[in-house]
């Protein structure tokens, strides 16, 4: 053994050549030698393992689909039958024999002769467009604002005044007055329900970040001196996507229902949403042939919301961290 | 506690007002004033300078301005002992147009003229009308602000009768004013010979006749010595207070058989003699009082046979909210304890089709159901049945069952991984002693604190529930006077509504903490 030990003077090196520093960045030895996570990749992989999932999701596509690029082809015209007086007020069954076997006919035909599956799919794209504008600037602001308003004590204080304070103005109220103030139009609509609609939201938020905002890591992580905006882009946001998710899958048919009802009690908007197609149709549902008037754009709006809600829900549970195993 | 509770409660009664404000604002403010006209029949008989005349009477009388007709100053500088009769005559009686005016009047209206608009008032002056004969007008009119009318708000809410109510409003002095205490109300006591004990205070100059009386009507004891003014309606029910609106009991009319205070034979009459009201001189007016009355108090209401708008709300909201607790709560364990079972899917589909699916929608499916099973759709007042009643009382409590089944499920999920279930397991404890005595006792509380909520919450009706079945409840009132403009109304119903949550928001939280002795509010930790 002795026999293998070099005297390193016997070389005749000098200090430089003898030892040069190592890069060790490569070293693999020091990864951590666990499965690539990709949080979005994760999502979706757990999403659709559920097979009712893929369902679900192709049924929205069917919807958008109608929603969106059906009446494109369609031309829904109101009056297109208004002089045809054997045109109105027809079952699917009369409506197809009488008007030929289209599409368009297979729900029967309005008190104008109009066709009520063009109808409702108009309505419809009306109806999910105010529901997603609404959420869009719902959630945008009240996220933001919640997020604020659970971080800052003085600005829980003010905020939580104000809650209270606008928590007990009638809702239908401010919506009432501000249709009246201007045109009962879609975007005065849209205005009338996201001007203090956000506030329940960052309410909601602001109850989360609260709750997320004490735990252990975190203060773990501001005695490591992490920046506030760090703790919450780094460790609550993740933790809040999935509420974030979840909470969009409520509101969005929430709006659609919302719209409904403002239809029904005569604060709605002009435009022939499925709200106003559903209250135009309520004297219809008495009289036996007629039905199909109400309950085509009261299904439609069931079933749209149905939809959004699941698909929100799932993937609201889908992208919770702790289901990614 | 108490000190924390008083506080709370004047923190909400702060926020109470500030709510009616902003609400004054709202529609006072914001809205066009001349909307509330739109679904006022008298307004459209009126023309030219008498239309005129009426929009600013209605204006003073809700609240938007403080209007002074010419004819007022007159009679205030005549009672000044400014001028007498022949002169205020004389400055009365205005011409067609400002020219036409004699030297006198020239003089007072000038006189009228800078006395207002130094005081801040804008003076109107409409001429002689042509078309419809009209005579000239003048009066002075000044928007009354909104700390001005919330101030008079508040301050008109409660109104005590007292005795000199008759002098004050109508100038009348009635001989012997007083309040006198009987123990043989006069209403029971028509037969000399057979005394019926039933005590009652009674009123001589009030507004009313009986102060506090007894009678067989829930609650039995009444009284109409504190008046509460919500809110005076314009269109919704006119020129009533929305408080009676809502408590009054409606039609039809239940008939007694009572004698008049004048005496004579007893009578089937439909007139409740314990609501008798002073109107001057209505005594000498109609014969029929006369022999009838004994004084002026002759204006009386009827009995009524339903329940008032409130008691129709609250009777179905109460009895859905029962319902609703005792199988949503159950329901909701259930599906805990089974979780990722059939009964759990199944549950969780019922909550979907109620979250998602348009509330219109559900309970005109179950209104149709409903039919088909042979209940009636409809309210009928006329022939009440207490069938009528199943089908909303149905359609309200199913929304509240998905809510609770949802929630229960959630927090005894949430309180399966705690650690003290888990150490109760570890100690040996079965599943259903682990569900049972821990994990419900936790889970339950947060549904506690919302209990006081769902019960007040039932006075104020289901807006949509109750116009579908045709319930004449109070839910509808807040989107009729919405539609009709009656500021009066919505001001009303959002102090009622404000109050209400208010009080359940402080009763939950002292239910939950006499439910969970955790739960101080002596001294908060945040």
């Amino acid at each position: 053994m002795e026999n293998n030990l070099i005297d390193l003077s016997d070389l005749n090196l000098s200090e430089e050549e003898l030892f040069a520093p190592v890069d060790n960045a490569g070293i693999s030895s020091e990864k951590i030698t666990a499965p690539r996570y990709s949080y979005w990749k994760s999502v979706f992989r757990v999403f659709f393992r559920n097979k009712v999932n893929i369902v679900i999701l192709a049924a929205l596509g069917l919807v958008i689909a109608f929603t969106y690029i059906y009446p494109l082809f369609s031309n829904y015209d109101l009056l297109e039958n208004s002089m045809n007086s054997a045109a109105k007020n027809l079952s699917p069954s009369q409506a197809l024999s009488a008007l030929g076997y289209k599409l368009k006919w297979i729900l029967g035909t309005g008190k104008l002769g109009q066709s009520v599956f063009d109808a409702v799919w108009n309505g419809s794209r009306i109806s999910i467009s105010l529901a997603f504008i609404c959420a869009a600037i719902n959630m945008t602001v009240g996220v933001v604002i919640g997020a604020i308003w659970g971080f800052s004590k003085k600005v829980d204080l003010f905020m939580t005044e104000v809650n209270n304070i606008v928590g007990n103005v009638p809702y239908i109220l401010v919506i009432a007055v501000m249709v009246r103030l201007f045109t009962p139009s879609f975007w005065t609509l849209a205005f009338a329900m996201t001007i203090t609609g956000w506030i329940a939201i960052a309410y909601f938020i602001r109850t989360q970040v609260i709750i997320i905002r004490d735990r252990e890591y975190n203060l773990a992580s501001r005695c490591l001196g992490t920046s506030t905006v760090r703790i919450a882009m780094k460790n609550i946001l993740p933790f809040m996507t999935s509420v974030i998710v979840t909470l969009l899958a409520t509101e969005l048919p929430s709006y659609i229902s919302y719209e409904v009802f403002l239809s029904y009690i005569g604060i709605g908007m002009s435009e022939a949403s499925l709200g106003r197609l559903i209250k135009e149709a309520v004297p219809s549902i008495a009289v036996p042939g007629w039905r199909f008037q109400f309950w085509s754009p009261t299904a439609v709006a069931a079933i749209v919301a149905v939809v959004l809600y699941v698909v929100g829900q799932n993937l609201g549970d889908a992208s919770d961290p702790r289901t990614h195993r | 506690m108490i000190k924390y509770l008083l506080k709370r409660l004047l923190h909400g009664l702060i926020s109470v007002v500030i709510v009616v404000a902003i609400v004054m604002l709202l529609v006072y403010s914001l809205m066009d004033r001349k909307l509330i006209f739109a679904a006022d029949p008298q307004f459209a008989k009126q023309q030219a300078n008498d239309a005129e005349v009426y929009k600013y009477v209605k204006w003073e009388s809700f609240g938007y301005l403080d209007y002074v007709p010419y004819a007022d100053y007159l009679t205030e500088l005549k009672n000044a002992g400014e001028i007498d009769d022949q002169t205020k005559s004389e400055a009365a009686s205005i011409g067609r147009t400002p020219d036409a005016d004699n030297d006198l009047t020239k003089k007072y209206v000038e006189k009228f003229t800078k006395n207002y608009q130094s005081k801040g008032y804008t003076v109107v002056r409409l001429d002689f009308d042509k078309r419809t004969k009209q005579r000239a007008v003048l009066f002075a009119y000044k928007d009354v602000n909104v700390f001005l009318r919330l101030g008079k708000y508040f301050t008109s809410l409660f109104e005590v009768d007292n005795i000199h109510y008759v002098e004050k409003t109508t100038g009348e002095k009635l001989e012997n004013t007083g309040i006198t205490f009987t123990l043989y109300d006069p209403v029971y006591n028509s037969d000399p010979n057979h005394k019926v004990f039933a005590p009652a205070i009674m009123g001589n100059g009030t507004q009313h006749k009986y102060l506090l009386y007894f009678d067989n009507v829930f609650p039995y004891i009444h009284q109409n010595l504190l008046s509460v003014h919500l809110g005076l309606s314009y269109s919704v029910t006119r020129d009533t207070d929305i408080y009676h609106t809502m408590t009054d009991r409606q039609d039809p009319d239940r008939y007694v058989m009572q004698v008049y205070p004048a005496g004579g034979q007893a009578e089937l009459t439909p007139y409740n003699l314990h609501t008798a009201v002073y109107k001057q001189g209505s005594r000498d007016s109609l014969e029929l009082y006369q022999r009838q009355f004994t004084d002026d108090y002759t204006l009386v209401s009827n009995y009524k046979k339903s329940f008032s708008k409130i008691g129709f709300s609250f009777v179905i909201g109460l009895i859905s909210v029962l319902i609703a607790y005792f199988l949503g709560i159950p329901l909701g364990i259930l599906m805990a304890r089974r979780k990722n079972t059939f009964v759990d899917k199944l549950g969780t589909v019922y909550v979907i089709f109620i979250i998602a699916v348009p509330s219109l929608a559900y309970i005109f499916l179950f209104r149709e159901l409903g039919g088909m099973a042979g209940l009636p759709k409809t309210f009928m007042i006329q022939q009440a049945t207490k069938m009528m009643y199943v089908l909303p009382i149905i359609s309200l409590a199913m929304p509240s069952i998905a809510n609770l089944m949802k929630w229960v499920r959630r927090y005894m999920i949430d309180q399966q991984n705690s650690d003290y279930v888990k150490f109760a397991r570890s100690g040996g404890m079965s599943e259903g002693e682990i569900f049972r005595k821990h994990i419900l006792k936790n889970a339950i509380i947060p549904i506690v604190h919302g209990i006081p909520g769902s019960v007040l919450g039932a006075l104020i009706g289901a807006i949509i529930t109750e116009s579908i079945y045709l319930v004449p409840g109070a839910g509808y009132l807040l989107t009729e006077a919405i539609n009709k403009y009656d500021n009066g109304v919505i001001v009303g119903l959002t102090l009622f509504y404000a109050l209400l949550s208010v009080l359940s928001l402080i009763l939950g939280d002292i239910l939950m903490a006499f439910v969970d002795p955790r739960i101080s509010f002596t001294e908060k930790a945040r």
